[in-house]
Formats: structure tokens, sequence, C-alpha cells
């Protein structure tokens, strides 16, 4: 009561000041025009999600959709607080990591009804994508946008100057060890690889490779303590160790993608989702290629890819399903294949995706991934303990602690995350 | 304080009819700051305070778990960490000030070219934190910094200025001496001006040379400025969150989790993980913190600072 | 008297070059901003790093202003900073008025309570302000990037310095032509009061020209991000592309320097009358 009248008080103090500003709320039927809101990271994709809006609002003329840019390190924070405030955009993309506290706390769009109505077939998404999603409560608060492998990307001209062999579809860690050593030259500033602390790109697929597993099959504690993860962790903390790759300070003042985008280091392990940003640097593209990731006691990459979520908070539910289903649809897919800007996640459009970028011969790669992915491991408040991944981890590839010793003690940490739910 | 008030004795009885009448334009005049203090600032602080003994979850409701953010603080690491970072920085920018009063002297004595000085020195206080942030993070750079370049040439090996904890507090402090050494200089110059050019010229009859004038006249006439400068400066240096933010937080910077100062711990819980009862306990010992080192300096100035 | 004078500048002209070096060192990040910003992305990365551009080039500006709706932003910054001045202009000259001259009840007890607001770090405030602009429904909106500035203990407390030392002839003079107090506070002190509006002024633009903390929370998305949170978001979308980051970074900083160097005195005075506090 007294918070009301303070705030009501304040309003008063200031409206002759701000009236000419304030902005107005919509109210509004289901035929007269609504505007809603779809926000998204900003990056190589906004062309192609600008042009889904448009393809949208071609179809349905009476919605206006606006499409949010937000710069990835500022996404979540600003998500949360626009959720939390009532002014999250009425569409917008979700991680797996991410979602948990989302639908926990009642802040998504069920869209379970309005999927079956609009008679969509879950059976055109990739099923571990739509599993990645799932909270165990029987609704479903959005539709897979694209899908992702990892694969490694590399400079072939880095690759001729040291006159090391391009690496093999079936290639090992020894392999790939080696090739990184080779291409290794201080003189001339240049690095095997980039071995920054990346659970997706980076050690969630070496675990994967060396047998170990990130979280338990029980989801309920954390299984990266285990011998065989350790193994995976090595693998990079082994990198770092020979000087194979530029310390975590370099890669601190400089990104790994732009250290490789400058001819700094010759492999760097990622998603398909770099692939444009890769196409559009002109100078670089005749250089890059892309191999499959190497193989340790087994293949395996992880794979996930982004959904395309509604706000529960929204004017506008019915439009914002509406177009959860068309950005997640075919035409939408279609749009992103051409672009380029994604593997999208809707069945039969791999093959335009690689087409838009035919100087890269070899993105099959990310394709035949699918055989042996694994779901990136998204168990309970995941963006919570992969978020302190660096608090724990860092003292092993800065080489003062072992990869064992880092390993226990992020255990720790992550099972006191999932133990609070 | 009541001479300044207006009726004084002697009036005709037809003023305090008016006088009267203004108490309550007095009170209309007042009414917006009052009101927008009380909601922006007064009903903020009794929030914030009572969230500190509270659970609130990212969305919905809170619960009051009594002292139990407190102990949690108390018990983090992080938290003594970021204390130990943001009194280190503190201590650090303070070494400014006597770079400030030495520029604000010489500048005081030239006849000529006092306005150029003194623009330049002041530019870096009207350029955007966040960009200040972006040129230094850029010098500072391990590989291509110019920093490192200029430290080669002289045969100095350079190091990871910004991406080493163990420097990054030390990087902070630079960039935050520069920023603030226009502010200072100015104060410091305002108080300069008004020392008496009289005591000087006694002085010199006295055959006293100008650096024992520096330290007979001027510290102890300036003594006063140099006080308010040094809260000013250790109140902002408690504050400091702009520059973490810009030149390690936008990045993925491995020396983040070892360089935060209690803002940015404040910054990350409430906005970042959205522990608001967390993030308003943080606020609240930031408080208490800022009140106590206040209080000592209020304390020892007595023992330096000369009022006549 | 000649002999003391030249002995006086031959001095001087050693503190010019203590100075001038001083000065230098000041001025180098900015010189080095500047020569980045029309560099290529890749030559920022050669070692040695080369001082003038190679091949100068304004590809980093293009990039700038291609990604970043400068304009639209700038317009934000601009608009919260008059609303911001003019409002805490306005409110802090009435109640520091009040305070300094009219005679109420309880008016020492609230001018302790404005002193002490002086004391507390401004993120104490900042949940409780948040709540509240959510309250009202002004979250991502212009007015909830200046109201919170617009309310300053620290303004009305350099306005009722400035009432409380001016003569009270005026006044008296004004009132027995027979103006009222508003009238009398309109036409007579608010206009003897100038100097300390223009310092408040400036100050009040600094503060509000530079702030990132506030923005980042209320405005962090959409039309209504001022240039600050513009310049750190682009931070995250080019990451360590530093060419782009220094062109943003001049463009952002120049409209205030110019405003600077043609205000020199307004700025000098309001910092020396005042010291800095946000």
């Amino acid at each position: 009561m007294h918070k009301k009248w303070l705030a009501a008080a304040a309003a008063v103090a200031t409206v002759g000041m701000l009236a000419a500003c304030s902005t107005p709320a919509a109210e509004t039927g289901s035929d007269e025009p609504v505007t809603i809101t779809y926000g998204i990271w900003a990056g190589t994709q906004t062309p192609a999600m600008q042009a889904i809006a448009d393809a949208f609002e071609k179809e349905n003329p009476n919605i206006t959709v606006e499409v949010q840019e937000l710069p990835w390190p500022q996404y979540w924070s600003t998500l949360q607080t626009g959720a939390a405030g009532g002014t999250a955009p009425d569409a917008f993309w979700m991680l797996a990591q991410q979602i948990q506290p989302y639908a926990a706390g009642n802040q998504l769009l069920d869209i379970t009804d309005a999927v079956k109505n609009a008679g969509v077939d879950l059976a055109d998404y990739p099923q571990a994508v739509i599993d990645l999603y799932d909270q165990g409560d029987g609704k479903l608060y959005g539709l897979p946008k694209d899908f992702d492998t990892n694969a490694v990307w590399f400079n072939k001209a880095l690759f001729d100057a040291a006159g090391v062999d391009y690496p093999a579809a079936d290639w090992t860690w020894e392999d790939f060890r080696e090739t990184a050593k080779k291409l290794t030259n201080p003189e001339a500033g240049v690095w095997g690889v980039a071995a920054p602390i990346d659970y997706q790109g980076g050690y969630y697929n070496t675990i994967f490779q060396a047998g170990g597993q990130v979280i338990s099959d029980d989801g309920k504690t954390a299984a990266i303590d285990s011998p065989e993860a350790i193994e995976g962790i090595k693998f990079w903390t082994d990198l770092q160790a020979d000087g194979s790759s530029p310390t975590l300070q370099q890669l601190s003042d400089t990104e790994a993608e732009t250290m490789f985008e400058q001819g700094k280091v010759a492999m760097y392990w990622s998603g398909a989702y770099w692939a444009l940003q890769l196409y559009n640097n002109t100078e670089l593209r005749p250089n890059v290629d892309v191999a499959p990731l190497p193989t340790g006691k087994k293949q395996a990459t992880v794979s996930s890819g982004i959904e395309n979520v509604g706000y529960v908070g929204t004017k506008h539910p019915d439009e914002t399903a509406k177009f959860l289903m068309f950005a997640s649809g075919p035409e939408a897919a279609k749009i992103q294949a051409e672009s380029g800007a994604v593997l999208p996640a809707y069945k039969g459009t791999a093959q335009t995706w690689m087409d838009a970028m035919p100087e890269f011969k070899n993105l099959q790669v990310f394709i035949d991934a699918q055989a042996y992915s694994v779901p990136l491991p998204v168990n309970g408040n995941a963006a919570a303990w992969q978020g302190v991944q660096g608090d724990y981890l860092t003292d092993a590839w800065n080489g003062t602690t072992s990869a064992a010793d880092a390993a226990k003690a992020y255990a720790d940490a992550i099972n006191k995350v999932l133990a609070e739910g | 304080m009541t001479s300044n008030v207006s009726s004084p004795v002697g009036r005709p009885r037809r003023r305090t009819g008016l006088g009267a009448r203004t108490d309550w334009w007095a009170l209309a005049m007042i009414a917006p700051a009052l009101i927008g203090l009380a909601a922006l600032y007064l009903w903020p602080f009794i929030s914030t305070f009572i969230k500190s003994f509270m659970n609130v979850p990212v969305f919905g409701p809170g619960k009051f778990n009594g002292v139990d953010n407190y102990a949690k603080l108390l018990g983090d690491p992080g938290f003594w960490q970021a204390l130990g970072n943001t009194a280190l920085y503190t201590v650090l920018v303070l070494l400014g000030i006597p770079l400030a009063i030495v520029f604000a002297a010489l500048i005081q004595q030239v006849s000529r070219g006092k306005a150029i000085y003194r623009v330049l020195f002041f530019l870096p206080v009207v350029t955007l934190p966040v960009a200040v942030g972006m040129v230094w993070r850029f010098i500072l750079n391990g590989d291509f910094g110019l920093l490192n370049y200029v430290l080669s040439l002289v045969g100095i090996p350079g190091e990871y200025w910004v991406a080493d904890a163990r420097f990054t507090i030390y990087a902070f402090a630079v960039v935050g001496i520069w920023m603030g050494l226009g502010v200072n200089l100015i104060i410091l110059g305002a108080g300069l001006q008004s020392i008496p050019t009289e005591l000087y010229e006694a002085s010199s009859l006295d055959g006293a040379n100008r650096v024992q004038q520096f330290f007979s006249i001027t510290l102890p006439l300036l003594s006063p400025s140099i006080f308010f400068v040094t809260i000013l400066t250790t109140i902002s240096a408690f504050q400091m969150f702009d520059l973490v933010f810009v030149m390690l937080g936008s990045v993925n910077n491995t020396a983040l989790g070892d360089s935060k100062t209690i803002v940015y711990l404040f910054y990350d819980a409430a906005f970042v993980q959205f522990k608001q009862g967390f993030a308003a306990t943080i606020a609240i010992v930031l408080l208490i913190i800022i009140m106590a080192v206040t209080a000592l300096q209020f304390r020892l100035q007595k023992k330096w600072v000369v009022y006549d | 008297m000649t002999s003391r004078r030249s002995a006086a500048s031959r001095g001087e002209w050693r503190i010019h070059v203590i100075l001038i070096i001083a000065v230098a060192l000041m001025v180098v990040p900015f010189v080095w901003e500047i020569l980045t910003a029309f560099k290529t992305n890749n030559e920022v990365s050669t070692l040695p790093p080369t001082i003038i551009p190679a091949h100068p080039t304004t590809a980093a500006f293009e990039t700038f202003f291609a990604s970043v709706p400068f304009w639209a932003q700038f317009g934000v910054s601009a608009i919260s900073l008059v609303l911001r001045v003019v409002g805490q202009v306005l409110v802090a000259a009435l109640a520091g008025y009040a305070f300094a001259r009219l005679r109420f009840p309880g008016r020492n007890v609230l001018f302790v309570l404005f002193l002490l607001m002086l004391m507390v770090p401004s993120q104490l405030f900042l949940l409780g302000q948040f709540d509240l602009m959510k309250g009202l429904g002004l979250l991502n909106t212009l007015p909830a990037l200046a109201i919170p500035g617009i309310f300053s203990a620290f303004g009305t407390f350099l306005m009722r310095q400035a009432f409380m030392t001016m003569p009270k002839e005026y006044e008296e003079a004004a009132r027995l032509d027979g103006a009222g107090t508003l009238r009398t506070f309109w036409s007579v002190m608010l206009p003897m009061a100038r100097s300390m509006i223009a310092a408040l002024a400036v100050l009040t633009s600094l503060y509000s020209w530079n702030d990132l903390l506030w923005p980042l929370i209320v405005s962090p998305a959409g039309g209504n991000r001022p240039l600050t949170v513009g310049l750190a978001s682009m931070q995250g979308q080019f990451g360590t592309n530093y060419p782009t980051l220094m062109a943003g970074a001049l463009v952002c900083t120049i409209p205030l320097v110019v405003v600077f160097i043609a205000l020199q005195r307004q700025f000098f005075a309001g910092i020396a009358s005042s010291g800095l506090k946000g």
C-alpha cells in the first residue's frame, strides 16, 4: 500500500515533464493490427531472421514482427530482467541449458495445444533437440529452430606453410595432437589449435569421446570427475601444456575465433554456426576447410540447437504461437538454409544450407556427425553450473593444478547446483 | 542557521503575515524533491534493507530467511576476494592524489597555457567510461598492445595485463588514476587559488625557496581540499564497476573470476544470477564499509587537515 | 626586480617541459584510439605494431554505423540528458531556495536527512528503483532513464549553498514591489544563481551521458538504449575486433568532448564548486 502510494506520488511529480514520452499500452482484438517482438542475439543470423519476420508479415498482414537484436554477453541477463519486469520480447531464442529456470518459474508460453491444433508434426524435427528442451511436465514450450554438431575448422594455408597433411576423416586423438604440434610455429606467431575453456565446442566432446560423461545417467550427480571424463579434460590441458595453443591469457585478450580469422591458429573446434561468419571473411574464405572431430575411444560430438519460445506475459499469445510455428516451420527453415546462417532443424533442409556456401566443400561433416552425436548435458539449472566452469577449470588449463583435482572440485560445485533443483 | 531566515526583528506586523503564507510556499517548493527522493531513494533503501533478509527467487515472491544471506556472504571466499580487490584498487587510486597535487601546483605556477593544460588533463573525464575501458583494454593487450611494445623497446618483457589476474587490479588502478586526475586537478587548483599570495611573498622575503614554500605553506593550506578529494576518491573507488565490466566482463576473460570488485559482485548477483536478496546484502555490506571508512577518514583528518 | 622575473621565467620553462610530458602521456590513449580506428583488423595484430595506419581505411567506421543505430541511441542519450538536467535544476533550485530562505517546520531535520543521502552508494538504490520503474510500467522507456537522476540530494545541497550566499536586499526589494514568493524566486533569485545552475547542469550532463549501470538495467534492449549501452553491447558483438571498437568509442566520445571544449569554464566551475559526486 505504502509502496503504491509512493509510486503514484512519484508519477504525479514527474508526469508533466514526461507525458510526451510515455508509451501507450497496446490493447488489440484479434483482427486489429498487432506488433510482436522477436528477441535474438546479434550476429550473422540477423538478416535471415529479418527475412523470416518479413515472410511471416506477408502471410499475416495484421501482424508486425519487430526483430530485437541483443548482444550475446547481455542476452540472458537482459532476458531475465525483462521477464521479471514484464518487458521480455513476445518470442525469443532459447537455449537448452537456459530453459529450466524459465519453465520452472512459469515464464514461457505453453504452445502444446496451438501446435496440436495447427497439425505440426514433431517428427519433422530431430528428436534429440526436442528431448533437450523437455521439462518432464508434458508441456511444449517451443519448437527447434536449428541444429548443431561440432567439427574442426582448419586453415589450409597454415597447413601448407608447415608442410602438414590435411586431417583425414578417421583421424585419432594422437593424430590430432601431432598435427597441432607440427603446425605450431612460435617465431611466426602461429599455433596449431585454440584450446579455450569451452564446453560445447570443446571439452564436453572429448569427455564423451573418452567414454566419459558430464552428468550421470540419472541426472542427479556430476560425472565429470570419472577417470574417463578426466581423460577428456586432459586432452585440452595437454594441448596447453605442450604449447600447441595460445595460453588462456592470450585467448582472453583475443578470442579464439578472432585468432582463427587472423590466421594465428590453424585449427578451431566449433559448431556449424560459425560457417557463415567464416564464409563472409572473403580474404580467409579460400583457405577454410572443415574436418570431423578426431576419434578417442570412440567418435562423439555434443549436439544442441536453438528453440523459438514465447513469453507467458505476451499480450498476444495467439499471434505469438502462430509466429513461433512459422519461425520453426519449413518456409523459415528454407530462408535460414539459403542464407547459410545456420543448419535448420526442420528435416530435409541440410542440402540447401550446404549449397548456400559452395566454396566450403566439406560441410557434410556436420550432418554426418548426427550419427554419433550426444545430446548436450543440460540437467537442472545448467546455465548456473556451466557458468562457474572457469572458477574451477582455469587452474588446470594454466597447468597449476591437475585435471583430476580441478574436475573433482568442479564436480562438487555441479552437485551443489543440481541438489538445489 | 536561523540568522539566514527572513523576518528579522523590527519588521512591521504585515511581514509576519506574509511569513506565515511563505510556509506553504516552502512546502510546495520542497515537495517535488521530497517526493522524488522518498520514492526513488528512501523507499528503495528500505526495500533493499528488507530484501537483504530474504531469499528472492528469479521469478515469484521472496521468503524471509533471517541472516542467511549475511552468513553466506561472509562465508564466501569470493566476497573476501572482491573486498580485497576493491581495497587494493582504492589504495592504488589514492596514489593519484599526490600526482594531482604536483600537477595542480605546477599549472598554478605557469603564466601561460594554464587553460590548455587543464583541458588536456580533463579530457578523460568527459570520455565515456565504456570507451575508456575499450581503449585501455587494447593498449594493455598482451600480444599486440601498445604498452608491451613500448616496454619491449627498452627490453622489459610484457605481461597479459588485463588477462592475468595478478595484474588486473593494477591495470584498473592505472586507468582509474588516468580518469580521475582531471577532476582532482581542478578541485585542488581551486584550493590553490584561494591561498593568499601575500603568504608566499612574505616567506620569499624570509628567504624560503619554492620547495620549502610548498611544504610550509601550500600543503597545510591545501589540506582541506586534499581531504575533500581523498573522501571523494575513496567513495568512488569503492563503487568501481565500469572498468571491470568493460575490460573483463563483456568477453570470455579468464581473469574475471579473480578480478571482481564489490559492485561488480553486486551487479552479477542482482542482474545476471538474479539472486536479488543476496545482492541486497552485498549492497548493505558495502554501505557499512563505506560509512566505516569515511568515518575513519574524518577521525584521522584531525591529525593532518589544517583549518584556519 | 628584473632579475627575479627572469629567474622565474627560467623556472617556468622547466615546468612547461614537465607538464608537456605529462599531458602527452595523458593523450596517448586518445591518439592510439584514433590511429587504430583507421586500421584493418589484421593490421592491429601485426608485430611490431604499426604506428601510422599502413592503408588508412574507414571500414571500421562503416562497420560501426552499419551495426549500431548510432543516431537513434544518440537521440536517446541526448533526450534523457535534457530531461535529467532540466528536471534536476528545477527540482533542486526550488528545494534549495526553500531550505535557504523560507521557514517551515522540520526544516533542519529534513536537511540533515538530505545530507545523509549523499553518503549512501548509489548501487543501494538500484533494486528498489528498478522495482519502482517496473511498477510504473516504465521499463524500456526514456523516462525510466532520466527520472532517478532528476531527484538529487546533491543538487539540492548545491543550490541551497548558492542561495545562502546571496544578499537578501534584492528579495526584499522585490517583495516591497509586491512580488510573491514564487515570483521573487523565479525572476529575482533564480537568475542570480545562474553560475551555480550552469555548474549543476554540466555536472548532471556528465553523469547522465556517461552512466552505464542504470541504463543497462532499465533499458538494455530495443529502441530506448542509450549510447553507453550500445557501445558496451557492440563489444559483445565484435569481441576483440579492435578497429571497429575504437571507431565506435571515438564516435561516441566526440559529442561530449565538443560540448566540454565549448563550455570548459562552466565544467571547471562545476567541478571546483562541488567536487564530483554521482
